[in-house]
């Protein structure tokens, strides 16, 4: 006899986006430890009477009671567990926060397991709001996710021939997955040099535990080369364009001209007037 | 057979009740039983009550453009609000979309001028500062209301709001302007028990003297 549905069910999640249904419902995303990527409806979410909307707001750790609906779940209660406060008071870490979000929808499906990243997730959104290097939480988050859903950039061995990579001489592929030798850049035309400290701190990224990680030094202009690399392998990986990472560099990029009083400059043009 | 041939209109697409049903069937929030409802009583109302919705649909998008100045959607260029001497031009409320400059207008407390951004930085939608009229607002201030002291961040409060809302508390800094944010806390009617953690910390942060 097939097992019958519970009508109710109680579960964590992180709410990874919404969008509008109707004149005042939303459909949520969700991020559950034990169902994976669900999108439920939200009833009433626009009044500004709506009990639940403050509950259901993308980047919020809560907890929610769904009733089994015929194509949807629908929320009939929802409780925030952890509000991540701290991560909406600096626009760096508003953007950074809002990247790992986009990057956790664009690389889970809907209905799969998925604790692996949910696990991932909450705890780069912890350490990212109690202050942790936004550089090191990301990383290692890009390098996590690739890993938990079958994207796990080879660092070490060449692509091609499988014989072990010199950090020195290894030329990478977004398009391949990593790195491949001077033998193997044949088949990779695509291939390019890539600076071999990138290399070093990606393979400690990927074998240290986070603490250790934590304890290597990067210098801002390091940290640059190593987030344009991961944030365009990123993008070929998900197979789209990835906003979520221009905006983390232009938050940077108007917050230094901020600090610094430098006028501001747009990446738009004016266009005038009339669409 | 189609959702029209199902409601028992004629198969001819072309035929003029079907093209206005399936016209109605395209517009937000229509589905196929209400765009025939919407067209049998277009059929039914009185010739001129047709003719005054068409001349309306016809006349929106001929003579509705964007304010060069504020962007908001007007049939003068610029807009009337842009133009009316009587308003404080030393204040910029920035917004969302055109439905905002009327909501806050409505509440009949601000005699400032407007911004419409038409829209708000949400990445995961592909929409970054970019995508918005960030550009022209700056234009804006820097070259025709120059005097322009204070800017009203008045984007919703919401994760996408605050992005915007920082994104340009930054950008207008090294202006020397004061970027203010409309205040966040509990809604008339709320219920203390309901409040989400944020909304409740902002409403004690913000909290007034009575």
């Amino acid at each position: 006899m097939a097992s019958r549905v519970p009508r109710v069910t109680k579960t964590a999640a992180i709410v990874l986006k919404h969008r509008r249904l109707g004149d005042a419902d939303r459909i949520v995303t969700l991020l559950t430890p034990h169902r994976g990527k669900i999108d439920v409806v939200a009833k009433g979410l626009l009044r500004s009477r709506s009990k639940m909307a403050g509950h259901l707001e993308p980047l919020t750790l809560t907890e929610v009671v769904l009733a089994h609906g015929r194509s949807m779940d629908i929320v009939t209660q929802a409780q925030t567990v952890e509000p991540f406060a701290g991560l909406q008071r600096e626009l760096e870490l508003l953007s950074t926060a809002m990247y790992l979000l986009d990057l956790t929808d664009r690389f889970t499906v809907e209905h799969a397991d998925a604790l692996d990243v949910y696990e991932l997730l909450e705890g780069s959104l912890r350490r990212l709001a109690r202050g942790d290097g936004v550089q090191l939480v990301t990383r290692l988050f890009e390098l996590g996710l690739l890993a938990s859903t079958g994207f796990r950039p080879e660092l070490e061995h060449c692509l091609e021939t499988g014989e072990p990579v010199p950090a020195d001489a290894a030329f990478w592929t977004h398009r391949g997955g990593g790195v491949v030798s001077e033998a193997g850049r044949a088949s990779h035309p695509e291939a390019f040099a890539l600076d071999g400290r990138v290399l070093r701190v990606l393979r400690a990224f990927q074998a240290l535990p986070y603490e250790e990680a934590g304890r290597i030094r990067i210098d801002p202009e390091l940290a640059g080369r190593l987030e344009q690399v991961m944030h365009e392998f990123m993008r070929v990986q998900a197979e789209r364009e990835l906003k979520s990472a221009e905006f983390v560099s232009e938050s940077r990029r108007v917050s230094l001209s901020s600090a610094a009083g430098d006028p501001p400059a747009t990446v738009a043009d004016p266009s005038g007037t009339a669409d | 057979m189609n959702e029209f041939d199902r409601a028992g209109a004629r198969s001819d697409s072309a035929s003029p009740i079907n093209r206005l049903i399936e016209a109605f069937h395209r517009l937000p929030g229509i589905g196929p039983k209400s765009a025939q409802r919407l067209a049998y009583h277009v059929l039914r109302a009185p010739e001129e009550e047709a003719k005054d919705l068409a001349d309306a649909l016809t006349e929106v998008k001929q003579s509705v453009v964007l304010c060069e100045r504020c962007q908001n959607l007007t049939d003068t260029n610029p807009c009337r609000i842009c133009l009316d001497t009587g308003r404080d031009r030393t204040m910029v409320c920035v917004v969302e979309e055109p439905l905002d400059v009327q909501a806050i207008e409505r509440t009949g407390g601000y005699r400032g001028l407007y911004h419409v951004l038409h829209g708000v930085i949400s990445p995961s939608d592909g929409v970054g500062p970019e995508e918005l009229k960030i550009a022209e607002l700056l234009t804006r201030i820097r070259d025709v209301d120059t005097d322009v002291s204070e800017v009203i961040v008045a984007t919703n409060p919401n994760l996408e709001g605050e992005a915007t809302s920082m994104y340009l508390g930054r950008l207008l800094q090294p202006l020397g302007l004061k970027v203010t944010r409309l205040a966040r806390g509990l809604p008339a009617g709320a219920d203390l028990e309901y409040a989400d953690d944020v909304t409740l910390g902002r409403a004690l942060e913000y909290r007034q003297q009575v």
